[in-house]
């Protein structure tokens, strides 16, 4: 395959731009601009993980509002107010283990491509610590115990690489080091 | 045309599923605050755990614009305590001190009489029409602590809803305009 990224990059009415002075912007615009790149090798988002969240999150608002409309004055609702508070944090703590086990840094989850023999898809995490300009992307396997799992590849670059002065992402060269970083770990199993 | 073509593309580009997620963070948000407030009834026994005192009735002891902290327990109510209590009829729970307390030996019955400090006369007034004691059911707490001023932001809401409905719209404001 040709490694001129030029041609892969889609063709964008505007270019994306990023506050130079926020780093949450900048993470944010540089992982969904990940995002663009794994989909566009053929990966699928797998996004069980966020619906569950998604789920979990809907069951503690609906129990919050059980507990304030409730048809009884206090204190004939003391245990069912007991009840709803009880099962307020034990929801809250599994969104938190989930949150702390499943999906750390992660900021992308897929299935394996289409055709493939491989029978795991990727986990993608990304890291941009605070103060700091040094980007981390890591491709992960998303079932390390399977035999088909390759091991994890990452690169650290620092911010500047892909930005103008103006805060312009420089899509070009971002998705050439991305797509080399997903190709590496698709290399890693030849390797074998 | 250009303008009109890039607001359609942004739309177009928002992606469900984030917005869905950035509402149920906020509405978690929200609800924490309604259960945290549901825990502190359960835990001080009494329906208002915390009341804001509207008016000098209490004065030197407590002002217009502090806070009362509020527990109810199973102990008996004793002269000099400060109880919070409901009259029927009346939506706002007022808050004086005990003067007279008469218990009867062969029930748990009480009787309570109640009186503002800084007020000439006692509370019967205040009292629903005909009623000259209050009794257990009507006390819905004592006070156990205060705050002095920080209800002040309570009482400004309720008496000027323009300013709580300003305050509302600009907290919303930040909320739809701040990223994840």
């Amino acid at each position: 395959m040709a490694s001129d990224g030029a041609a892969a990059t889609p063709a964008k009415a505007s270019p994306k731009k990023a506050n130079l002075l926020d780093p949450h912007s900048i993470k944010h615009l540089l992982d969904e601009t990940i995002s663009d790149v794994v989909k566009s090798k053929g990966y699928a988002e797998d996004t069980r993980l966020g619906n569950w969240k998604l789920a979990i999150g809907a069951a503690v608002i609906a129990i919050a509002l059980l507990a304030q409309f409730y048809p009884k004055k206090f204190p004939q609702n003391r245990e069912f107010l007991l009840g709803c508070i009880a099962l307020y944090v034990v929801l809250n703590v599994v969104l938190l283990i989930l949150s702390y086990t499943k999906e750390k840094d992660a900021i992308m989850f897929t299935h394996p491509p289409a055709g493939s023999f491989n029978s795991t898809g990727l986990v993608i995490s990304s890291k941009l610590p605070r103060f700091s300009d040094m980007y981390t992307i890591t491709i992960a396997s998303a079932d390390p115990q399977s035999i088909s799992a390759n091991k994890p590849v990452h690169f650290t670059k620092s911010v500047t690489k892909w930005f103008t002065k103006e805060g312009v992402l420089v899509e070009g060269l971002f998705w050439k080091d991305v797509e080399r970083l997903i190709d590496d770990y698709n290399t890693e199993r030849k390797g074998k | 045309m250009g303008f009109i073509g890039d607001t359609i593309e942004s739309i177009r580009s928002m992606q469900v599923r984030q917005v869905l997620a950035q509402i149920i963070s906020l509405g978690m948000i929200v609800t924490s605050a309604l259960i945290i407030w549901k825990g502190l009834i359960v835990v001080t026994g009494s329906e208002s755990p915390v009341v804001v005192v509207l008016s000098g009735s209490m004065e030197p002891g407590f002002k217009r614009g502090d806070i009362l902290f509020l527990h109810m327990s199973k102990d008996p109510i004793r002269t000099g305590e400060i109880v919070v209590f409901n009259v029927d009829g009346r939506e706002i729970p007022i808050v004086h001190r005990v003067i007279k307390v008469h218990e009867r030996q062969e029930s748990a019955e009480v009787d309570i009489l109640t009186k503002g400090d800084n007020n000439f006369g006692d509370d019967r007034l205040l009292y629903a029409h005909g009623q000259l004691w209050l009794q257990q059911h009507h006390i819905m707490g004592r006070a156990v602590g205060f705050l002095p001023y920080v209800g002040w932001v309570t009482i400004i809401m309720t008496e000027k809803p323009i300013i709580k409905y300003l305050l509302i719209g600009a907290l919303g404001l930040l909320v739809i305009t701040s990223k994840e």
